[in-house]
């Protein structure tokens, strides 16, 4: 369980970090759309060079962040390769052509177009989002941003400190796992030898402490809200107070500059006729 | 790792000073180190290259602050964590030797940790309690017969065997997964904090079951707490954690005899021993040092029968 990447904050000192979490929210969701947006090769030659400069600027070890892509690369692979296989031009020579299977220029470039679109996706919001935002701020910013739906009777607050308990607890329970398995080991459960379900069966002695714990948690949290009189988000003021600063504007300026030089890259592509679009 | 390297380690070993030397140690540290999260930002070591032997037979008492590195300490004897560097050896064998086979060194040393009661899973108590002898392959009988044993020990009356353990009380919990690891019958067993959090009297239940185990089995015993008076009253031993080192190590008299020592990194002293260390200040001197009540009552008693004989 050690390294459990799942929204973990890495502390540092950088720009990014000190912008406003609700900026970097947005500054995620435009980051995506981009990498959705991008229709030729300079296109994606941009977009790599933007995680780049991201990965520089926000002061993450490549060695932190390379973690959070190992997660994912089984995914990639297989979505590249499966594109390799798929894609057809009708008027073009296949660079290799056997029974049914026929890989094409074009399906090559566009597994790697895919390829650095998922990495550049990853890159981008774990970097606006998980490493530099701690998962507290981050409910923050997003009950803010979805404040607006509380006129429709959305309950924004319940939904942001139901996420805010959830993420505190997170850590937490992986910590408990780990206390509850080292505990089971001691008394000799082996859990990475015998058949699959042998295996599962070895994860009882750890599963039902576990829910008896996170249950017994959870009353004693509901207690003790209640204990300070806690009734929900009509009235509450916040400790944090959220304020946008300059440096948030000029971040935004920044990331629509980079949404704007996509799609000029796009209109140019389609204009003269680059080649290897999607 | 190389041969020159090797070599340079096992000089490094040879030449470890161990604090609190035994002839033939249960178990011993030599040089062993432990961090947390080693190469990111929340780096920290707990153990300090730590030499220290734990006597055959003994009831160790290990005191320390919270973050002193008692937890890590135990954690490293059953195997449950490796070394980051150095050696832990059991029967002066390194325990990782074989590290496929630390399983079976599990079943030799037992480890109770900190709040165990949080572990149990089974239907009755009885079932929970044969969990660990279940894992060692033993024979139904040879299992009924450990459960039983362990049980009173811990001082579990019969009719609670077949309960939940979700049912008991928070005590009872306790003596059931203390019972739990008893029930492996390990040469060494170890127990982290096990009266945290219980009162008086359910203390004083634990830890004279505890002592009782000590003495009817002769199996050595290791205790963390961080009361001094309990440990006072049941320890052979004690080995007193400061800083991810050992500060002092060596029989309850010697470190009880050193009690200002402790006084000055922050530890309390039983309460008794203060109120000898106070009157010693007034003049009044006693043949021994003194960290029982027990011990105390017969001083002061022998005080005030000198005091009577000279005719005051």
């Amino acid at each position: 369980m050690k390294g459990f990447a799942l929204g973990q904050y890495y502390p540092a000192d950088s720009v990014i970090h000190r912008l406003d979490p609700r900026m970097k929210v947005i500054a995620a969701i435009l980051y995506i759309v981009a990498s959705f947006l991008c229709k030729n090769f300079f296109a994606f030659v941009l977009l790599v060079v933007s995680a780049l400069f991201l990965t520089l600027v926000s002061k993450i070890p490549l060695k932190i962040l390379l973690r959070s892509i190992r997660a994912l690369i089984f995914i990639m692979i297989f979505t590249a390769v499966i594109n390799i296989f798929w894609f057809t031009e009708p008027d073009a020579e296949p660079l290799l052509a056997w029974k049914f299977i026929k890989i094409y220029r074009g399906g090559l470039f566009n597994a790697l177009f895919i390829l650095v679109r998922i990495l550049a996706m990853v890159i981008g919001t774990s970097i606006f989002l998980t490493y530099t935002t701690s998962p507290i701020a981050l409910t923050d910013a997003i009950e803010h941003l979805l404040r607006p739906l509380a006129k429709i009777k959305v309950p924004v607050h319940e939904f942001a400190m139901m996420m805010t308990i959830a993420l505190r607890f997170i850590p937490t329970i992986v910590e408990e796992t780990d206390k509850i398995m080292s505990a089971q080991k001691a008394r000799g459960a082996d859990f990475t030898t015998g058949s699959l379900m042998s295996r599962a069966k070895a994860l009882i002695p750890v599963i039902i402490p576990l829910f008896a714990s996170a249950f017994r948690r959870a009353g004693e949290l509901a207690t003790a809200m209640e204990c300070r009189c806690y009734h929900g988000g009509e009235g509450r003021t916040k400790l944090r107070i959220l304020r946008y600063h300059v440096r948030d504007f000029v971040a935004l300026f920044v990331i629509f500059l980079f949404v704007g030089g996509i799609i000029a890259i796009n209109i140019f592509g389609a204009k003269y006729g680059w080649v290897y679009t999607m | 790792m190389s041969k020159k390297k090797k070599l340079m380690a096992e000089t490094e070993l040879a030449s470890a000073e161990i604090i609190h030397p035994a002839e033939d140690p249960k178990l011993r540290l030599l040089n062993v180190s432990y961090i947390y999260s080693k190469g990111t930002p929340f780096e920290m070591k707990a153990l300090d290259s730590v030499s220290l032997d734990i006597h055959r037979g003994k009831l160790t008492g290990i005191i320390g602050h919270t973050g002193s590195g008692k937890s890590t300490m135990v954690q490293l004897f059953n195997g449950l964590t490796t070394p980051t560097s150095g050696k832990v050896l059991l029967d002066g064998e390194d325990i990782w030797a074989k590290p496929k086979e630390i399983g079976k060194i599990r079943f030799r040393v037992g480890l109770v940790m900190q709040y165990p009661e949080y572990q149990l899973f089974e239907e009755t108590v009885s079932a929970d309690i044969a969990f660990g002898p279940k894992n060692m392959g033993l024979s139904g009988e040879e299992i009924i017969e450990r459960v039983n044993e362990a049980a009173s020990f811990v001082g579990l009356p019969q009719n609670l065997m077949d309960q939940s353990p979700f049912d008991l009380s928070g005590g009872q919990k306790r003596r059931v997964a203390i019972a739990g690891i008893m029930a492996m019958r390990p040469e060494v067993l170890v127990l982290d904090e096990p009266a945290a959090g219980l009162d008086p009297q359910g203390r004083r239940a634990i830890f004279s079951g505890i002592k009782r185990y000590n003495r009817e089995t002769g199996c050595t015993v290791i205790i963390v707490s961080h009361s001094m008076e309990d440990m006072a009253e049941f320890c052979d031993d004690v080995v007193v954690m400061a800083h991810s080192k050992v500060l002092m190590a060596g029989s309850r008299d010697e470190i009880f005899s050193h009690a200002e020592k402790l006084e000055e990194v922050g530890l309390d002293i039983p309460q008794i021993t203060r109120l000898a260390l106070m009157l010693e200040k007034e003049g009044i001197t006693f043949p021994e040092s003194l960290y029982t009540v027990g011990y105390a009552t017969e001083a002061f008693a022998a005080l005030f029968d000198l005091g009577e004989g000279g005719g005051v």
